[in-house]
């Protein structure tokens, strides 16, 4: 068998270039449209004087980003952005890795408990605010009367009453409806775990605690540490439930850089001003972005 | 004879598709989403169109909460609805861009017609011109249930002294003597300022559009708010006007100062209409009249046409007769009120069964209308500010400032016309 002349693989190696580029090119069209062309027009927006949708505005340079950089408000949401998302990762993980070590055992009813522990993240964001919203009133809400005749508390509390309580309640609601998100990821990470390691350990006389934190913890690290960096953007792009349950109060105290941005530019009708935060907000993301990808390489090796 | 019946045929059919090409289409956006309001609407959308075959009338219903970002972007991509329903702080952001058309001189036909109310016409006079039609009136008043406040002994207070003393004697048993909401909404901005309106607080801006917030009689108005939230439920600081009507039907509040609660009432509250008190919200101490939020919504006009002009005059008059008019208001019994003398007296709006039933609350509520206002669009003081002012619920900030983080209210004041100066800058 003789190898084609030198001419010929170049041509054919051409071919196939053009060929891989023709495949991606449906791919690359549908990223650049939805996502170059937004982050363009956000670009264009965040240097303008727009205040509403539909205004043309004037060019006013990056005004704009020294406002914001200036904006007492804007690193007062960063820093509520940071505690949501630092307590988001630590309730959720310590949750979901309770949850999935339990579902990972064998019991009678484990596959059911494995699809019936899908259901608060299954139920719709607007259900799963109204459902707390109920269970935490003053008015019929079932939580209070709980913890007063359990001997907790004396009297009915609000668990929105405060900047702290509201942060702290609304960390666990939040918490609550990802964590079997993140049940399922370790969940599929200790199965691929070899069982016979354990088997071993066991065998060496290895205890219970000296098993999970010698072999599944550590084997458990490269799954936690991508579910690090997914998790701390999933849960920093969290709106929804903060804007349905407390919009941002009370007194600011869980206005966090989503809500602001929002609020800058639907409420306080500075769509430029906004603009300029969500490029600063994005930017701040993609450089932990990839200094966690970094440090997942470092960690993993050649 | 048999020569001519084609030709008759086909001018029948050129005249019958040169009528349809006549009909003026309006389309109509408002935000009242509930399904039985929405069936209410179309049912009279299309006696209109059935009595009118040169006039086609669609609705679609929108959302409040997406209306303020929606209808701007729909301009701008030119599918803007012909006439879109609106709440005061509504207008000014249409009107900057240049799309709102001025209705003054049909309002006056409107008027002579019907008597519209002075102060829904008010809220939307400014600048030379009329921005909106007034189409239903909601304002704020002190609900109660009567059979709490006369086992405990108590009359229906009048001012803020009394007000203060029912409520703290009405607190017990697990019952809280009132339910005042302190979240950063405008449910808040609104009972906020029927407190300020009741000190002689009502303006916000100066004719010359600096502001007029910051004041003696503002602060005192916080003050007395900030009093009141100790007896009012712990998590109030995330209510919105549900939570406030549930407190309320479930009995957990004495009272609660809302625009209404007669549906609530009626079907989770036990429906006894003798039981339901409504009465003016409780004027501060040496000032003579009761005063409370109120405002109308209302329908702007945004096709720039005089064909959809005359076509949008033909519906709203048709709308506003006595006879079609009740209905339209009892699209939510006991919510909508009239802003017609005509209206208000109007056997279509008296005839649905839970007006009568709740006939002397609804008189009431007329009653308490006469004298509302709404922050920002006092005394032909408005300026563009108001709607971002309003969509950030500074006056809320405020209340939460002094109920959640304890700051003197007079500061908090000060502090609040600081953040109103930011925005309207």
């Amino acid at each position: 068998m003789t190898s084609a002349p030198v001419p010929v693989r170049v041509a054919r190696r051409l071919s196939e270039r053009r060929l891989a580029i023709l495949f991606v090119a449906p791919a690359l069209l549908l990223l650049a449209v939805t996502l170059v062309w937004p982050l363009i027009l956000a670009l264009d927006l965040s240097v303008r004087d727009v205040r509403f949708i539909g205004q043309s505005g004037d060019f006013v340079g990056l005004a704009n980003y020294a406002d914001t950089l200036n904006s007492t408000r804007f690193w007062e949401s960063a820093g509520r952005s940071l505690i949501w998302v630092v307590g988001n990762a630590v309730v959720q993980t310590a949750l979901a890795l309770a949850a999935a070590l339990i579902l990972h055992q064998r019991f009678p009813g484990v596959q059911i408990a494995r699809v019936w522990i899908l259901l608060t993240w299954i139920v719709p964001t607007v259900v799963v605010v109204i459902i707390w919203r109920w269970l935490l009133s003053n008015s019929g809400g079932m939580i209070n009367p709980l913890l007063v005749q359990s001997g907790v508390i004396n009297a009915p509390v609000g668990f929105f009453a405060s900047r702290e309580s509201a942060m702290t309640t609304l960390i666990l609601i939040n918490a609550w409806r990802w964590f079997p998100f993140v049940t399922l990821m370790i969940l599929a990470a200790l199965t691929r775990i070899p069982a016979d390691l354990d088997e071993a350990a066991r065998m060496d006389g290895a205890g219970r605690w000296k098993r999970f934190s010698r072999i599944t913890w550590p084997l458990l690290q490269p799954t936690l540490a991508v579910l690090l960096v997914v998790g701390t953007l999933l849960s920093f792009n969290v709106f929804d439930i903060i804007w349905l349950i407390t919009a941002g109060g009370p007194s600011a105290g869980t206005q966090t850089l989503p809500v602001l941005i929002y609020e800058t530019a639907f409420r306080g009708y500075e769509m430029s001003q906004a603009a300029a935060m969500s490029v600063l907000t994005g930017l701040f993301l993609m450089v932990f972005a990839v200094m966690a990808s970094r440090g997942m390489s470092r960690e993993a090796g050649p | 004879m048999t020569r001519l019946t084609p030709t008759l045929t086909l001018a029948a059919l050129l005249m019958a598709s040169g009528a349809a090409v006549a009909q003026t289409e309006l389309m109509l956006w408002h935000m009242e989403q509930p399904p039985h309001r929405v069936e209410r609407i179309q049912v009279l959308i299309d006696e209109f169109n059935a009595a009118h075959p040169d006039i086609v009338v669609r609705q679609e219903p929108q959302n409040w909460g997406e209306i303020y970002a929606k209808a701007p972007a729909a301009l701008a991509a030119g599918n803007a609805p012909d006439m879109l329903f609106a709440i005061p702080d509504f207008v000014p952001i249409l009107k900057e861009l240049g799309a709102v058309q001025d209705v003054g001189a049909f309002v006056v036909t409107l008027d002579e017609r019907h008597d519209l109310l002075d102060s829904a016409v008010a809220s939307y006079s400014y600048d030379n011109g009329v921005w909106a039609v007034p189409l239903y009136n909601m304002a704020m008043s002190l609900w109660y249930h009567r059979d709490m406040f006369e086992t405990a002994g108590i009359a229906v207070p009048s001012t803020w002294t009394e007000w203060l003393a029912a409520t703290e004697a009405l607190t017990k048993d697990g019952v809280f003597g009132i339910g005042l909401p302190a979240s950063k909404g405008l449910y808040t901005d609104q009972v906020i300022y029927t407190f300020m309106a009741n000190n002689g607080a009502s303006e916000i801006y100066n004719a010359d559009g600096s502001f007029a917030f910051d004041t003696p009689a503002t602060a005192e108005a916080y003050a007395m708010a900030a009093a009141m939230q100790q007896f009012s439920p712990p998590d109030s600081a995330g209510w919105f006007w549900g939570d406030a009507e549930a407190c309320f039907a479930s009995r957990a509040c004495a009272s609660i100062v809302q625009f209404t609660t007669i549906t609530t009432f009626d079907t989770q509250g036990g429906g006894n209409a003798a039981a339901l008190g409504v009465a003016p919200i409780p004027r501060a101490d040496g000032q003579s009249d009761h005063a409370t939020i109120a405002y109308a919504n209302a329908v702007m006009l945004l096709a720039d046409d005089a064909e959809k002009r005359a076509a949008f005059e033909t519906f709203i008059t048709w709308l506003m007769e006595p006879a079609k008019y009740g209905r339209f208001l009892n699209m939510e019994p006991g919510l909508f009120l009239p802003v017609t003398a005509d209206g208000a007296s109007a056997e279509s709006f008296w005839a649905n069964p839970m007006a009568q039933k709740y006939r002397s609350q609804i008189e009431t509520m007329i009653a308490n209308s006469a004298n509302g206002r709404l922050f920002g669009f006092t005394g032909g003081n408005t300026f563009p500010s108001i709607a971002p002012i309003s969509g950030q619920n500074v006056l809320s900030e405020v209340l939460q400032a002094v109920v959640i983080d304890g700051a003197d209210p007079a500061a908090a004041v000060a502090a609040g016309q600081a953040r109103m100066e930011e925005i309207a800058q």
